[in-house]
């Protein structure tokens, strides 16, 4: 036969069932829960601080005599625990996680794991607490005060071999695209966050050359970290739920992941359209936005299997992949400078990231948590209606906040341009949008309270009464059936 | 993707190339950009800030108000900027140079403060900014642990604020600005842009320079109408793009 | 395989196992490219669009980079436009005179509006000598002045000082400076004469060297 190849030929179903439950899962569950429930936690905390500058924007006043709580410094804590507590926990379970099962051998160097993870956390509550009194720096995604940025790179660091180690002693030769994105964005966050600390904070370039490094430094931080890690766990759980061969992997996965890698932080200057730097270096951003549109096209071929996916993870990562493409797309438009001068400096900006950070990253980790946690305790989530809740809220309040803040957005670029259009009438007219933001928070908030409550149920419940064999045999079973 | 270490190296070429290109290049460019020397003013700008106005800077930056005010004026023919009043020309690179700490911001729910202090026609005061940071308005928060307020022992301060209205504080006792309340007022009224840099000019295009060159007749005319007669040539050709 | 009878989102179940998904895609790298009957159509496309792409990226840049200038904030500029062409567009001098005037000496004796001293100092606003022979307010500029002077019919008897970069003078303007400042004092306050050409100036200065102080009997017998 010449044709490839559409579905994975089943496995013998007594390999399958060894093959899901492991010593892998097991070995590693103590550090791996410990780094998910810590990301949960932040989730939670960032959505309250987030629900506090979104309420801001539309009545000033509220909770001003709060020094800790300026709107600035609220946005900052806001970003902050949501960038490096949710994404940057939740992250480094699921790269670790993905490089065990694919490199078919326990993980090693856990211990390191458990303390990377309890002093990255340290390092991140320490950040937290120094916005709070004052201490941030002005670099959007990166207003962690100087002292906890070296405790960050050395907890990553230490967090990270595990991963190498994991990778490096494959029991294969070959290797899947979903460990190439893992291992790029464990080995390359430590040199992406030491070379915008070294420019930025312990020998500053001169003026407007900090916005050139900062812009670099978080697009980096979205091209080289988070994006990667996102995409790992969809080159992981699209075959693995729907049973498919990704189609056009052959020739193309390769040169999408290397596109990503090699273009996506030239996108950094697109911010600085019009600003005090040359022009050159947003020129070269829109070129680069444009070329990058390949990656997001290789893939929709390899993953479009996605579309129609069943079961709460496949769900989310369908719509995870959905919004990582659009932000994409919208990203490339956006850069252009007919399109920029629109919306530039509205909320505009605020809502693309929230359709890269929640869209798209956020969902895809929503995808893989739901299917790890079961793996890793053995036993299913305890609560279907908690999981159902979860989806339903934090897609519905997904999509409030981006429709509000865009449809918010497009009015504000139009009464930017218009000189005659004063400040009050601008805000006024952004009022009705910022009041559906702040309710779409609130939305996304109890969405992930859900998720929250069942996560750590499901962890008590594991922990109280160790599984009993035959359910924790059952899981194993039912996958074996399945395939 | 046998290879591991190839493998992490190129991973690690590919961000140490854009490092280099965008960080370093730019570095390259602009790192040892030098005041502008005008030899008619018989000195060079940018001027530099008072210490004072530089420690105010951090309080702007650690309070977090670049989330919604910008420091950077665009072009004529790219955006409103210049013709809301918040300065006459770009921003450009060397405005910058002396600043520890640039607040470029991102985001405008507020009006651009590049040229507070040179607002044609009536730029605020320190009393105005005081009162501001002090009773806030309708779309601006009230930073009032930025003040002490405090009995008034025989003569009432030379500091404390002029307020009116329900702002004011009881007979007998008076409003006075902490010292981060007074370097930052002191920060904000030190920005000025009014000094005009030759590469902040608009450009001129060709068949603008085709009309009898200005030079050639240089004191014939007041100048005053040529430069807001450059931007309508170059305002039509960036129409003309979108 | 058959589609999962009912999901249970509680548990999501794997379709396959992870050795049987690597095993499945590490063929299909391994695989010669002539095994594959779609490989001709698709990649085809697909490396067409990638080519678009970046060429699309490339032409841009080329447009739109301003040739990399670091001067140059607007993406439209010229080479050697950005700075350049507005340094080359010479600054008035009518606002550069103004300056030197004001800043420099002149405003201090002559007063920000040309009025003079009555009795001391000769007023400019108004003045014959001002608005007259190129010749002779050059040299007074250049080299000072000394000795009684009648200006709008009132007598004058006071020093003005050399202002241009010549032997005892305490100022060193260039020549350039000396034009821009009588430029502007021949058409401020109402004065309305010529404007004097930097070339001029350099002229005179080259032809006199190093002179002395002009007496005004001396100056009258000049063009």
């Amino acid at each position: 036969m010449t044709t490839a190849p559409t579905h994975v030929s089943p496995a013998p179903a007594a390999r399958a069932a060894s093959a899901e439950v492991t010593a892998i899962d097991t070995t590693a569950r103590g550090p791996l829960l410990f780094l998910l429930g810590s990301g949960i936690v932040w989730l939670v905390v960032s959505g309250v601080l987030a629900l506090i500058t979104s309420i801001q924007l539309h009545s000033p006043h509220f909770l001003e005599d709060c020094s800790c709580l300026t709107f600035g410094r609220a946005q900052a804590l806001a970003q902050t625990a949501f960038v490096y507590g949710w994404l940057g926990n939740a992250g480094a379970a699921i790269a670790l996680w993905l490089l065990g099962r694919l490199g078919g051998a326990p993980l090693r160097a856990l211990n390191w794991v458990l303390v990377g993870a309890l002093f990255w956390n340290a390092g991140v509550t320490a950040g937290l607490v120094g916005i709070g009194v004052g201490d941030m720096t002005s670099f959007s995604l990166l207003q962690l005060p100087r002292y906890v940025q070296p405790l960050l790179l050395f907890a990553w660091a230490a967090m990270a071999i595990a991963g190498v180690l994991a990778w490096s002693g494959r029991h294969r030769d070959h290797t899947f695209a979903s460990q190439w994105y893992a291992v790029g964005a464990l080995f390359l966050f430590p040199w992406l966050l030491s070379a915008a600390q070294v420019v930025l904070i312990w020998a500053p370039v001169r003026g407007t050359l900090q916005a050139v490094a900062a812009n670099w430094f978080a697009q980096s931080l979205w091209s080289l970290w988070l994006a990667p890690i996102a995409l790992a766990a969809a080159y992981y759980l699209v075959p693995k739920v729907s049973g498919r061969v990704l189609p056009s992997y052959r020739l193309f996965a390769a040169l999408g992941f290397w596109t990503l890698i090699v273009i996506g932080p030239w996108t950094a200057g697109r911010h600085l359209i019009g600003g005090p730097v040359p022009a050159w270096i947003a020129t070269i951003a829109v070129a680069a936005s444009v070329a990058l549109l390949f990656h997001y096209l290789v893939l929709v071929l390899n993953l479009r299997v996605a579309v129609g996916a069943g079961g709460t993870a496949g769900k989310f990562v369908t719509f995870g992949l959905g919004a990582y493409v659009l932000g994409g797309v919208l990203d490339a438009l956006t850069s252009f400078r007919g399109v920029a001068v629109e919306t530039q400096f509205t909320v505009i900006d605020p809502a693309l990231e929230q359709l890269a950070l929640y869209g798209a990253i956020s969902m895809l980790f929503f995808g893989a948590i739901y299917f790890m946690v079961p793996r890793l305790t053995g036993r299913a989530w305890t609560s279907s209606g908690l999981t159902l809740g979860h989806r339903f809220l934090v897609k519905i309040g997904l999509v409030i906040l981006l429709v509000s803040l865009g449809v918010g957005g497009w009015t504000q670029g139009v009464d930017l341009l218009n000189a005659k259009t004063g400040f009050a009438d601008i805000l006024g007219h952004l009022n009705l949008c910022l009041l559906a933001a702040s309710a779409a928070q609130l939305v996304l908030l109890a969405g992930n309270l859900l998720l929250a409550v069942n996560f750590f149920q499901s962890i008590c419940v594991w922990s109280a009464a160790p599984a009993p064999a035959e359910n924790y045999l059952e899981a194993a079973a039912v996958e074996a059936r399945v395939s | 993707m046998r290879n591991g270490p190839l493998f992490l190296l190129g991973l690690f070429a590919a961000l140490t190339l854009s490092w280099a290109g965008i960080v370093l290049g730019s570095n390259a460019q602009l790192g040892s950009l030098a005041p502008y020397y005008d030899d008619a003013e018989g000195q060079s700008f940018p001027l530099r800030a008072p210490g004072i106005a530089n420690r105010g800077q951090l309080v702007y930056a650690d309070l977090g108000c670049a989330a919604c005010h910008t420091q950077q004026v665009r072009r004529p023919d790219f955006g409103s900027d210049q013709a809301r009043g918040w300065g006459d020309r770009q921003s450009v690179a060397r405005d910058y140079i002396f600043q520890s700490r640039p607040q470029l911001g991102a985001s405008r729910f507020g009006p651009d403060l590049t040229n507070l202090a040179g607002r044609k026609p009536s730029a605020p005061d320190a009393d105005d900014l005081m009162n501001l940071l002090y009773a806030g308005s309708e779309r601006h928060p009230a930073y009032k642990f930025l003040f002490t307020e405090r009995a008034i022992a025989g003569e009432p301060a030379s500091i404390a604020l002029k307020l009116t209205g329900n702002a004011a504080p009881d007979a007998g006792r008076e409003v006075i600005p902490t010292e981060r309340a007074q370097s930052l007022v002191a920060y904000l009224l030190s920005l000025n842009n009014g000094y005009d840099y030759p590469e902040a000019r608009p450009i001129v295009n060709p068949e603008a320079e085709k009309k009898p060159a200005p030079a050639a007749a240089p004191a014939t005319e007041k100048k005053e109408n040529a430069p807001a007669a450059t931007p309508a040539p170059a305002a039509q050709k960036a129409e003309g793009k979108k | 395989m058959s589609a999962p009878v009912k999901s249970d989102p509680r548990l999501d179940r794997a379709a396959v196992s992870d050795d049987a998904l690597l095993d499945a895609h590490e063929q299909l790298l391994g695989r010669q490219p002539d095994d594959q009957a779609h490989y001709r159509l698709l990649p085809l496309n697909l490396l067409f669009i990638f080519s678009g792409l970046i060429f699309f990226g490339g032409t841009y840049l080329n447009r739109y980079s301003a040739h990399f200038d670091p001067r140059a904030y607007n993406e439209e500029v010229a080479p050697g436009q950005a700075g350049a062409a507005a340094a080359a567009a010479p600054a008035d001098p009518v606002a550069v005179g103004k300056k030197l005037f004001n800043n420099a000496a002149c405003n201090t004796c002559h007063q920000s509006t040309g009025l003079g001293t009555p009795g001391a100092i000769p007023p400019l606003a108004g003045s014959e000598w001002a608005q007259g022979s190129e010749e002779r307010v050059i040299r007074i500029v250049l080299y000072g002045l000394q000795g009684p002077i009648t200006v709008k019919g009132a007598q004058f008897n006071s020093a003005m000082p050399a202002f241009g970069k010549v032997a005892g003078g305490g100022f060193n303007w260039s020549d350039d400076k000396i034009a821009a400042v009588l430029t502007y004092v021949r058409q401020e306050w109402g004065n309305s004469a010529p404007p004097i050409a930097k070339e001029k100036v350099a002229e005179i200065h080259a032809k006199e060297g190093d002179h002395k102080p002009w007496a005004p009997a001396e100056l009258e017998k000049l063009p």
